[in-house]
């Protein structure tokens, strides 16, 4: 991550606009045990509060750190009920990284917020339409399933 | 040459300006070998 990931202009540009960046040692404590470290790079997505909305293991080139983070920044607006909010950031990912791994996620997400904002049920169809037509592969093809005969 | 990212290292100070600024934290456990 050091070698090539961080000092990407993109990466550090995105991370510095958008992020506090925090780096503790693997086995500082009580955080290691706290977060279960066993391995690095293990990264974290945390609200003020210190609460986990999103987490990776293993390295990330470029483009798909800034999705992951882009992924987590959604989930945090998702996870407190901010769902106008997290349906532009899920947008503007997919948007912008369509072809990252952090992107079948993020069209799941979208579908969910966009239900949760509207209670109505065409997201979800639409969710599971679109990760069998450009996801299938991923496992969140299967997630999608239940909603197709909505 | 990009800005380099300009890291915390204590998480209660991070948390602290993560409220102030209305931004989430990337915490990075990371091994420095």
């Amino acid at each position: 991550m050091d070698a090539v990931t961080y000092p990407n202009k993109k990466v550090s540009e995105y991370v510095t606009e958008n992020f506090v960046p925090l780096r503790i040692g693997h086995d500082e404590q009580p955080y290691a045990d706290q977060f279960l470290v066993k391995w690095t790079p293990k990264l974290y997505v945390l609200d003020y509060k210190g609460a986990a909305h999103h987490d990776a293991l293993g390295f990330f080139p470029p483009d798909e750190l800034v999705a992951f983070l882009h992924l987590g920044r959604a989930k945090m607006a998702f996870n407190n009920d901010l769902f106008e909010d997290a349906v532009k950031l899920f947008e503007k990912l997919l948007l912008e990284s369509p072809a990252s791994g952090s992107a079948p996620e993020a069209v799941f997400l979208h579908g969910v917020s966009n239900f949760k904002k509207n209670h109505e049920a065409a997201p979800l169809k639409e969710v599971y339409r679109r990760l069998k037509l450009e996801y299938s592969q991923t496992s969140w093809a299967q997630r999608g399933f239940p909603y197709w005969n909505l | 040459m990009p800005e380099a990212i300009s890291w915390q290292t204590k998480m209660d100070e991070a948390l602290a300006k993560a409220e102030q600024q209305s931004r989430p934290v990337l915490l990075d456990f990371f091994n420095p070998g």
